[in-house]
């Protein structure tokens, strides 16, 4: 209990709040809007899981909006030269997780911080982008919006895939030896050095995996809408960092779980729906988020200074 | 040897000065957008190399990446250290960014500014692309005509805080209480200027108000997301889409009978009529108390005290929107 104090908390929270939306908007509930709100954020989802993997492993990678971005309209230009979907989806993935290991090769590889590395990709990349696309959006050909299927089988389709990718990584973090080296390498690199992993190379492939999973995420947007816009995942790193740290991931490193970062997202997903659901006005949105951030952060260090250096 | 590496050092100092004069001698000017990657800067930007060719002069074009109004400062402070001779900048927040432009100023270059104003007293000219009640009262009127006159509708802006948004707002509840008292705006929502938060925005927006009849986008990127948000919700044609926009980017929409009509000045041009201002402005030939100025093929505009006017606001819909390219 007391160990997943924070975890619970969210949760908690989450449903409070959800509790209070059925009671003065139950409106909020109505299926078909929920499942479109709910689909919006399955690609956020897939992001925050490889966040919360880099945060556990005490790096941060602050480029993955600008990696959605690209991978975004890189699929869509593929699909609108008429690859079929499926090479679409492989790219789109592989071209993340090149991105990702270049993430990876400078922090692993040369050792440098991931932020100052992070932060130089996140403007090389959109800047190219930019230089590249111009702005324009590009328009998708008819049958890849929900992947050719009805509206609603395609929005479920991105929903359990999201969940399904939550599932395994949450089970393989906590259960697999692989995952329970992110972890050590997180609380203390050079002891899991003596415990014999590698801790740079456990680092790579964390910034690899946060690769391949912002492809997928990037791809998982372009089908729910006939067009792609480049700006898209702008201001992503900063949605997915924030779900990850409410979630009760140290930002420190060590410690923390994928379930906490769902909770987290989803709180912070709730809270602009439901201003708009209770008639208050938008100018509280990034007042309340923010809010939300600052006492998950005074949480952690509460409860840190308790347990003494 | 010594002589050699002299006349080598005398030709490399001369052809420094060649170049350095070359550039002298051509006026520069630097362009900002709100934010460099939104499609609709980049028409601006079309139009403002345009004329830059026409005239001969060089073109700096840089923004933020999104609207972000610090960074705006930051490279006005990066033109006025680079010694450029006009800057027209679309302020993303007026007040902010109007200090920066009073020093630039002072620093001797000259200031304008193009589709979203700062402070008076920091710019000599607005190049207007359309006056605040042209759009404000042309997309209230529009929503009027499709609502009949009454009902709810809700608005999605780029952000809060955006000068230009936030004006066009009050004049749209101005214009609702002088002409449409059964007309009620029930709600503003921001979208961040990005495309799939519109479209959250309006999925919040519909299920929250049952009675809504109407989503009005007054930033670009907003009007595509809010008919993505009507076609999913299976809502086409009970509640309306009009907005801002591109025809591009919002062709398939209208086709399909989401979105009723798309509002937008003639950006291309809206940039050529900028750098055609700048370079007069440089050269001394706009002078103050002027009633009419000539810009290039596109010939004469009117100038309006300190405002340079664009002209009306075109409608797009389903009768016209395929005459348009961009």
């Amino acid at each position: 209990m007391k160990r997943h104090f924070r975890e619970l908390s969210v949760t908690a929270t989450l449903l409070l709040v959800l509790l209070g939306m059925a009671v003065f908007a139950p409106a909020f509930f109505q299926p078909q809007p929920l499942l479109s709100l709910v689909t919006r954020e399955a690609p956020t989802l897939i992001v925050a899981c490889g966040m919360a993997l880099v945060i556990i492993c005490r790096q941060i990678d602050i480029s993955v909006g600008s990696q959605f971005s690209v991978c975004g309209i890189g699929a869509g230009l593929l699909a609108a030269r008429g690859w079929p979907l499926p090479l679409v989806i492989g790219a789109a993935v592989g071209l993340g997780a090149v991105l990702g290991a270049i993430n990876g090769w400078l922090v692993a590889g040369l050792r440098l911080p991931s932020i100052v590395v992070t932060l130089a990709t996140m403007v090389t990349l959109r800047q190219g982008l930019n230089l590249g696309q111009q702005g324009a959006f590009v328009n998708l050909p008819d049958k890849v919006q929900w992947f050719g299927l009805n509206q609603s089988a395609g929005q479920w389709v991105l929903v359990l895939c999201s969940l399904a990718v939550l599932a395994t990584l949450g089970l393989a973090l906590r259960h697999w030896p692989a995952g329970r080296q992110v972890y050590a390498v997180g609380s203390n690199a050079e002891a899991a050095r003596l415990a014999g992993i590698r801790p740079q190379w456990v680092t790579f492939l964390v910034f690899v995996l946060l690769g391949a999973l912002t492809g997928l995420a990037a791809i998982m947007n372009v089908v729910q809408s006939p067009q792609v816009q480049p700006l898209a995942g702008a201001g992503l790193e900063l949605k997915v960092i924030a779900a990850v740290v409410v979630g009760g991931v140290a930002i420190a490193g060590g410690r923390g779980n994928l379930w906490g970062a769902f909770a987290g997202l989803l709180l912070l997903a709730c809270v602009s729906p439901a201003l708009t659901h209770l008639h208050i006005e938008a100018y509280w949105e990034k007042a309340i988020q923010g809010a939300i951030i600052l006492l998950a952060v005074v949480a952690d260090g509460v409860r840190q200074r308790r347990s003494g250096p | 040897m010594k002589h050699l590496r002299l006349g080598v050092l005398a030709a490399l100092f001369t052809a420094v000065a060649a170049v350095l004069t070359a550039a002298d001698a051509k006026l520069m000017i630097a362009l900002m957008p709100k934010a460099k990657g939104n499609a609709y800067f980049i028409t601006v930007k079309a139009g403002a190399e345009k004329a830059a060719k026409e005239l001969n002069v060089e073109l700096l074009f840089d923004g933020p990446t999104d609207s972000n109004a610090a960074k705006q400062n930051e490279i006005v402070e990066n033109w006025i250290t680079l010694g450029v001779d006009v800057i027209a900048v679309a302020a993303e927040n007026k007040e902010g960014l109007s200090t920066a432009l009073r020093k630039a100023q002072k620093a001797g270059t000259k200031v304008i500014t193009y589709d979203a104003d700062a402070l008076p007293d920091a710019r000599t000219y607005f190049v207007n692309q359309a006056t605040p009640e042209g759009i404000a009262y042309g997309l209230t009127d529009e929503a009027a005509r499709l609502m009949n006159g009454e009902g709810e509708f809700a608005v999605i802006t780029a952000t809060l805080t955006a000068g230009n948004q936030r004006e066009w707002v009050k004049l749209i509840e101005a214009r609702l209480k002088s002409t449409y008292p059964k007309l009620k705006l029930i709600a503003v929502r921001p979208s961040d200027d990005l495309k799939d938060k519109a479209q959250s925005e309006a999925t919040a927006l519909m299920s929250a108000n049952p009675n809504l009849k109407l989503l009005m986008a007054i930033c670009t990127p907003g009007t595509p997301g809010a008919a993505e948000a009507v076609k999913q919700a299976g809502k086409a044609g009970q509640v309306k889409v009009i907005g801002l926009g591109l025809p591009s980017e919002n062709r398939r929409y209208v086709h399909d009978g989401v979105t009723e009509s798309v509002m937008l000045w003639n950006t291309a041009d809206l940039g050529y009529l900028t750098i055609y201002a700048a370079d007069a402005l440089a050269k001394d030939q706009l002078k103050a108390g002027a009633t009419s100025f000539k810009a290039g093929a596109l010939g004469t505009f009117e100038i309006k005290g300190d405002n340079i006017l664009l002209g009306k606001p075109v409608i797009f819909n389903k009768a016209n929107i395929d005459q348009f390219e961009f």
